[in-house]
């Protein structure tokens, strides 16, 4: 077939790594290819121009390489039909899809061409060789996605290893109050699940625990995991808090998102599983002066489960199997300071709300504003919740898209703001019926099963639905003002509230970027880890017996995250039923590539 | 009835129960009750703790039987029988009073709340008194599995299987594999070739060694439960003609995708009548022609595309479908990519871009000067034939909520964005693997949230489309997900059966087999030597027709003896 | 009444500048950090909208873009980069050219070389002119007295009668903009006495600027305003204070003071923009039309040759004097001639006029906004 190789990019995909030279020589050398063309960034095509040049050469077939080739494909498949060639044999060679654009490069990039010249889909012949495979699985991060996950392979009867960076397992879902669209309390759903990997006989449950090493290969990976210095006996504590009130020293509880403070021997929550309790060595005046001043808790322990001189552990795991749950931070609302964020006392990110609001949370589910107290250690005023002397707001304040679809920030949509807030306006209104509550939005993203109905729900419930992003927030007599404009009914929006929520962003987790170095895996421009194929393979990456789940491969919600969590175990289990799982990608070489392509078109 | 020791555990789940009832007071009043030994609350009693304090309970006070009251056992019966299992209780000396979806959160009366709740708990105590020890049985879990559609979420699902060794059996009732994604030629939001990937799953499938694909296959029937169905599938023969066929399966996957919106159905849009309004399938058909024209035959100037046709309206359906904004965004870059120089208007309500790379898609989108036109939800746009004296062929009226004025948008082809619907046959297919649906007529979750695959029928899972509008990524995730359950319980190659099923006593059956008809799971079975009826128990739901039926009294239904729900309303009632 | 959308007007003020308006997602945030949008003008965002529709009946009787100063809070601030203040400030040109009656003004902003050609061809007339005259009657040596080579009593006419023209062409345009944004208004109707009632308003805002004052930085503001009272001074020294300018070599402080003053802030501020549009530092100066250029170009040769001429005449060099006089007027008649009614510098006068207008019609239109329901406002 006479073959026309176009190389069109579109300047939005990171091609550092792709010498497009030697793309273009390479293709010179292919089979039936009679002409190559690099027609740069951004083209200007002129479709006659196309149609005349597929004439001239007659061309039985174009292919289209680049980054990402199909923005170009209607201007070529009218040319192709135009010069009265057959339209469906315009073929793409997408670098970005088949991840030329990370690190693999020239390489890639050329076996990607190579098959699009053959008609051939590159994922047919780019199907590495099986690798035998190790049964155990580890499993990094345990929020909602990692325990999902370790409990549809564990269930089958096969080992996890389930490594979790904090005290306990659960991850943010554990912090939240109701789940959208349904309102089913979060703890209720999470719970079971969170006893049943503490109870599980085929999980090995490391808390307080990182991944530090990872060596060998698909199917066969050694990891090295530090586990952090608890400073508790696991097995001992019986969680009876005697510690935790001799400890005199105080730290921001990361449970509560700060709100309020914790001891530094403390338990992350009362359904922390496991449900003992750890030693913050920031925080803990032993620690700090290598054992000089305080250890009362030990002292107090009865059963004496406390070693504060307790040092870091390494232990090393064999897995075949590596499933990537880290989840996400929230982005940091002090970036923005218009918003007044740290400044203003009632301006809360979603997660000091989502506490505020918990019904095991430090006001017991009370909305209140903060109040301001004197604090005798630091001999300061600072505003704090308190459920008894706190005013209850008398009109609320939603915004979205804090720290996200803004180029000064994230780009991206982070996908779970638009419910949770209306999820948040519903709270108010439940907990407060004569509150105003105002939702500020750029675009309501009410997508999902039910996600639409809910939106429509809240209206009716009363809140203020209005479309414009505030601006700023400003502070008035101890009222926050905010300014913005209510685009559809053409006002500027200038009025004081008692408290605002800022809707925030997610942000990959702390050191995704060097794991994703450890394990030899990509991550977009945002930093989210790269699936191998957008589409069609969601969630394995480049390198074998390395899968994503959750929202570190991309801002989801529950529902969303439980599907991938569940689909990744998939992954990982077949290849312990065969014993035998898929090599990395890179693992086959251009030559192969360029053999199998010719095979397939034959048959 | 030698004394007995009930322990009973109030549950405050949170403040959902506790807000509106006096969990201590439910305390005081159970305390009265006989063989109450110890009676409790706390925050959490599903949580680790929870837990802890019931089972040190059990043995410290030596209890027999355990009532929780908390929220629906449909949530956590399963959660605290394991309990009692772990202190060496047998999981059926267990009875749950659901305070929370029956008392707190339907009642505002505090008082009231409390006497209800009081009242259940009570009846708990005294059913579970007559409790007697069931033992759960297991079966062999047949390792096939049959997959309903072979769109992209039936094929990754069989793949999956088929790669871990499994059987699958793809029954497909079009002549070709690939379903919805086989009409589209690129994906939204990298324009990645949707021709590429369906060629590699099919080419994949269709060699595979383990996955027998069944074409213009229809399933007529499903007997037998989890990990043992008999399928019937309706086939074609080598000479055409019909042929009915059994599989043994253990489990199935129902992926039958959805059915475009039907754009006749809105008027104002005038598709059907104005001959240059067509719907995102015809003109994806003119993109991969390569010739993007009206009906004339001539080069539209300017292209509208029109977004939720058919979704997020009183109208017609109230969700929304999902894929069609950035399917949307897809044909606004197409279009000028094929006609270059057309202008392009998107008429959309509000801009669904939520998906990874999607954000970054609709800024391009706006760069290549995509005209954007904001309605509200359920004011249509208007569409009427242009003047002569116009530059173009139609018309569109909008009231634009960003101007806040009355647009019209010069238009010579209109694009209506159709949503998704269920197909017709859903009902049917529902039927026949008894699953329920949704008032939309997409299939129902056994969880929205932690179960998105599962149904109320053990065994049977949904993926793809079918359960709800969703994108090609997240069709393969969910499909992939039900493949994992399937992969766990072959791989433990049994199935647990419910102690809870219904008997007939040989000695009082008349035979008159009026039970046989009544059952709807087709679990009763005649014995003709002994001309009495019998129970195939790992048929049973316990649903409990035959035990009320049963002229002769016969047939009782284990844990729903009579005794055990006489004693429950003596509770409610005392 | 359905107003047609033209999406080929998006394209069209792409010369006069707005290259990104069409990234806009409108989320509100230009208008909400805008110190000067308030009700019922809220912008720039409606401005943005407009124009990405191609609603040109509606953007050519808008005022906004003139109660805009461009002091970029909203551009910073854009989350799509959608420079909304440069969208206004090519609107601003596109209004200018629209006011035009004669079609100069669209052509200069649509091709810069059109724009320099026509200062060339003027300058070169200019220049001739004064030769031919000078030679007619006077002697190059002399700068004043009896035989001056330009006596300044000519001169004052020959200003007297540019002025004239330069007016003429200018009211004109004024008459079409009230026309535009006022007059064929048939939803607000204002009233006469209302005009006289606030014609305070022009002056005030003409001199003053205080709008200008509420950006965040005042910087922008102060060095604008000593530019335009500099200009201001100089226009009234050449007009009513001609003579006592020319005599000397003395100087005569009474006049001079003024005038090194105006020249020296002249200088000054040109300079001090020149320096940021070619640093591109703040984001209003990060994209300039070539107007802008050919603005400070001129402007800072008129007042470095005016320098000048002042210094050669104190030095007693005549013939010197005289032709640097010349070179002067060089840039001075184009200026006058093109550049006030038909570019930037015609924003001297819309720019107060269209602050006026806004007032009268906010009189009207306010009470009517207060009308419409829009999102409950919080008590």
């Amino acid at each position: 077939m006479r073959t026309g190789v176009y190389l069109c990019q579109t300047g939005t995909g990171d091609l550092d790594a792709v010498n497009l030279h030697s793309v273009v020589s390479y293709a010179g050398n292919l089979p039936n290819v009679e002409m190559v063309k690099d027609l740069g960034t951004m083209p200007a095509l002129n479709i006659e121009t196309l149609a005349a040049e597929i004439r001239a050469n007659d061309l039985q077939r174009v292919v289209i390489a680049g980054d990402s080739p199909g923005f170009f494909k209607p201007a070529f498949t009218t040319a192709m039909r135009n010069a009265g060639g057959d339209p469906s044999e315009v073929r793409l060679a997408s670098f970005r899809q088949h991840g030329a654009s990370f690190g693999i490069g020239t390489v890639r990039a050329k076996s990607v061409l190579a098959c699009a010249t053959f008609g051939v889909p590159y994922g047919l012949a780019a199907i590495p060789d099986t690798t035998a495979t190790h049964p155990g699985t580890l499993v990094i991060g345990a929020g909602v996605a990692g325990i999902q996950a370790s409990l549809e392979i564990a269930d089958a009867g096969k080992q996890v290893f389930l490594v979790e960076r904090t005290g306990t397992i659960g991850g943010h879902m554990a912090m939240f109050d109701k789940t959208f669209p349904t309102l089913d309390c979060a703890a209720c759903i999470l719970t079971p699940k969170m006893v049943a990997v503490g109870q599980h006989e085929m999980i090995d449950l490391m808390t307080y625990s990182e991944v530090e090493e990872v060596s060998g290969s698909p199917g066969d990976y050694t990891v090295k995991v530090r586990k952090k210095a608890r400073r508790v006996d696991i097995r001992a504590c019986v969680a009876c808090h005697a510690c935790m009130d001799a400890c005199p020293q105080r730290a921001p509880s990361e449970f509560d998102s700060g709100i309020v403070e914790r001891k530094a021997i403390y338990m992350p929550f009362p359904q922390a599983v496991p449900n003992v309790y750890l030693v913050d060595e920031q925080s803990c005046t032993y620690v700090q002066s290598d054992g000089a001043k305080c250890g009362v808790c030990a002292k107090k322990c009865p059963k004496g489960c406390i070693d504060l001189d307790q040092v870091d552990e390494i232990v090393e795991l064999e897995v075949g199997n590596i499933i990537l749950a880290l989840g996400y931070d929230i982005y940091d609302a002090r970036k923005i300071e218009r918003y007044g964020y740290g400044v203003l006392p009632n301006v809360l990110t979603a997660l000091e709300f989502e506490r505020l609001t918990n019904a095991s949370g430090p006001t017991s589910g009370k909305i209140v504003t903060k109040t301001k107290r004197f604090n005798k250690r630091t001999k300061t005023d600072e505003w704090v919740f308190d459920a008894e002397e706190g005013a209850a707001p008398a009109s609320v304040a939603i915004i979205h898209c804090v720290g996200s679809r803004d180029a000064n920030h994230n780009a991206y949509c982070s996908r779970v703001c638009c419910m949770y807030s209306l999820k948040f306006a519903h709270l108010v209104k439940e907990k407060l019926p004569d509150a105003d509550c105002f939702e500020f939005y750029i675009d309501m993203r009410a997508f999902g099963k039910g996600y639409e109905e809910f939106a429509d729900r809240i209206k009716a419930e009363g809140t203020f639905v209005v479309r414009g992003r505030t601006a700023k927030v400003t502070e008035q007599d101890g009222r926050m003002v905010i300014k913005g404009e209510d685009i559809v009914s053409d006002r500027m929006v200038d009025f004081p509230v008692d408290m605002v929520i800022l809707a925030v962003g997610l942000v990959p987790a702390r050191g995704a970027g060097e794991l994703a170095r450890l394990l030899g895996i990509q991550t977009d421009t945002d930093g989210w880890f790269s699936e191998l194929d957008y589409n069609s393979d969601p969630t394995d990456t480049e390198r074998g017996g390395i899968a994503v789940a959750g929202v570190c491969q991309g801002p989801k919600d529950i529902p969303d995250t439980v599907a991938q969590a569940a689909a990744v175990a998939a992954g990982a289990l077949k290849s312990i039923a065969i014993g035998r799982g898929l090599d990395s990608r890179a693992s086959v070489p251009l030559s192969e590539i360029e053999a199998r392509a010719a095979d397939l078109t034959r048959v | 009835m030698e004394d007995l020791k009930i322990g009973v555990f109030i549950c405050n789940c949170g403040t959902n129960i506790a807000k509106v009832v006096d969990c201590d007071a439910i305390v005081d009043s159970v305390e009265r009750l006989p063989y109450v030994t110890v009676a409790r609350t706390y925050k959490y009693m599903c949580s680790d703790p929870g837990q802890d304090m019931i089972q040190a309970d059990i043995e410290e006070h030596g209890l027999d039987r355990v009532v929780v009251a908390a929220c629906s056992p449909r949530m956590h019966e399963p959660t605290f029988r394991k309990t009692l299992q772990k202190a060496g209780l047998n999981p059926y000396f267990l009875e749950m009073a659901n305070i929370r979806e029956q008392c707190s959160w339907v009642h505002d009366d505090p008082v009231a709340a409390t006497e209800k709740a009081a009242a259940l708990t009570a009846a708990a105590v005294l059913r579970v008194a007559h409790h007697e020890a069931l033992e759960r049985r297991s079966v062999d879990m047949c390792p096939n599995t049959l997959i309903m559609g072979g769109g992209i979420a039936g094929m990754s699902a069989a793949l999956d299987l088929a790669d871990a060794g499994n059987r699958v059996y793809l029954a497909e009732r079009s002549d070709h594999l690939g379903g919805n994604v086989a009409r589209a030629d690129l994906t939204a939001p990298y324009l990645d070739s949707a021709r590429d990937m369906l060629t590699e799953r099919v080419t994949r499938v269709v060699e595979h060694p383990n996955i027998d694909v069944l074409l213009e296959s229809q399933v007529r029937k499903v007997d037998g439960f989890v990990g043992n169905f008999q399928t019937t599938i309706r086939g074609k023969a080598d000479d055409g003609a019909p042929t009915d066929s059994v599989y043994d399966v253990g489990s199935i996957i129902v992926c039958t995708g959805y059915k475009e919106f039907d754009a006749s159905r809105i008027t104002h849009y005038g598709y059907g009548k104005l001959p240059n309004v067509v719907t995102s399938f015809e003109l994806e058909k003119m993109l991969r022609a390569g010739r993007v024209t009206t009906k004339e035959g001539r080069v539209p100037q300017y292209v509208a595309i029109i977004h939720c046709v058919g979704s997020r309206n009183l109208e017609f359906h109230a969700y929304c479908s999902r894929v069609c904004c950035m399917t949307a965004l897809k044909y606004a870059h197409e279009v000028k990519s094929a006609v270059p120089g057309a202008y392009v208007s998107d008429i959309y309500i509000d801009m669904h871009a939520f998906g990874k790379g999607m954000e970054d898609f609709y800024r391009r989108s706006s760069e290549i000067k995509t005209l954007f036109l904001m309605y509200e939800k359920n004011d249509y746009p208007v569409i009427r034939k242009a003047d002569a004296t116009d530059d173009c062929d139609m018309l569109i009226e909008v009231n634009e909520t960003l101007s806040g004025e009355t647009i019209e948008m010069p238009a010579d082809l209109v694009v209506l964005m159709v949503g998704m619907e269920a197909r017709e046959d859903s009902e049917e297919v529902a039927h026949l693997v008894n699953i329920s649906r949704d008032k939309d007529g997409w299939f129902i979750e056994s969880h929205p949230k932690l179960d998105p695959v599962a149904t109320t029928t053990d065994g049977v899972y949904i993926a793809g489309a079918c359960q709800a509008p969703k994108d090609i990524p997240d069709s393969v995730a969910q499909a992939r997900a039900a493949a994992a359950r399937i992969l766990a319980r072959t791989a433990r190659g049994k199935i647990e059966i419910d102690a809870v099923f219904a008997e007939v006593d040989e000695e009082k059956c008349s035979g008159c087999r009026m039970c046989n008809e009544l059952c709807p799971y087709v679990a009763i079975e005649f014995d003709p030597e002994k001309r009495r009826s019998h129970v195939i128990s790992a048929l049973c739901k316990a649903c409990g027709a035959c035990v009320a039926a049963c002229p002769s009294g016969a047939i009782t239904a284990r844990h729903f003896t009579d005794k055990q729900i006489f004693s429950e309303i003596e509770g409610v009632l005392a | 009444m359905a107003i047609r959308a033209n999406p080929k007007l998006i394209t069209e003020l792409e010369i006069y500048g707005a290259q990104d308006v069409s990234k806009c997602y409108h989320c509100g945030n230009c208008s909400a950090t805008c110190p000067f949008s308030k009700e019922p003008y809220i912008f720039p965002r409606r401005s943005m909208r407009s124009l990405q529709m191609g609603l040109e009946a509606k953007l050519e009787s808008d005022l906004e873009p003139w109660l805009c100063y461009y002091c970029g809070e909203c551009s910073v601030e854009c989350p799509r980069d959608a420079e909304p203040g440069e969208t206004m400030m090519s609107l601003r040109r596109w209004l200018t050219a629209r006011y035009d009656f004669t079609g100069i003004s669209r052509l200069f902003y649509l091709s810069w070389k059109a724009e320099l050609l026509a200062v060339i061809i003027v300058a070169l007339i200019a220049g001739a002119g004064f030769l031919l005259y000078g030679f007619s009657q006077g002697n190059i040596t002399q700068y004043n007295g009896p035989d001056a080579f330009l006596p300044a009593s000519s001169i004052h006419i020959f200003d007297w009668t540019l002025a004239a023209v330069l007016l003429a062409l200018l009211l004109t345009n004024c008459a079409r903009m009230w026309w535009f944004t006022v007059g064929r208004d048939t939803k607000v109707h204002v009233p006469l006495s209302a005009y006289v009632r606030k014609i305070y308003l022009l002056p005030t805002h003409f001199f003053t600027q205080m709008r200008y004052a509420r950006c965040e930085q005042k910087r922008p503001w102060a060095i604008h305003l000593v530019l335009m009272l500099s200009y201001v001074t100089m226009l009234i020294l050449i007009m009513f204070f001609l003579a006592p300018m020319w005599s000397g070599p003395a100087v005569k402080w009474s006049v001079h003071v003024f005038g090194l003053a105006a020249t020296a802030g002249l200088l000054v501020t040109t300079i001090i923009f020149l320096r940021k549009r070619l640093k591109k530092s703040e984001v209003q100066y990060q994209h300039s039309h070539e107007t802008d250029w050919m603005f400070l170009v001129l402007l800072i040769v008129v007042a470095a040759t005016g320098l000048v001429q002042f210094t050669l005449h104190r030095l007693g060099l005549g013939t010197a004097a005289n032709i640097n006089y010349v070179i002067h007027m060089m840039a001075v008649v184009p200026m006058l001639l093109l550049e006030v009614p038909f570019s930037k510098w015609s924003h001297m006068a819309y720019r107060p006029l269209a602050m006026y207008f806004a007032d009268l019609k906010a009189e009207e239109m306010v009470s009517k906004a207060r009308e419409a329901v829009g999102a409950p406002q919080a008590a």
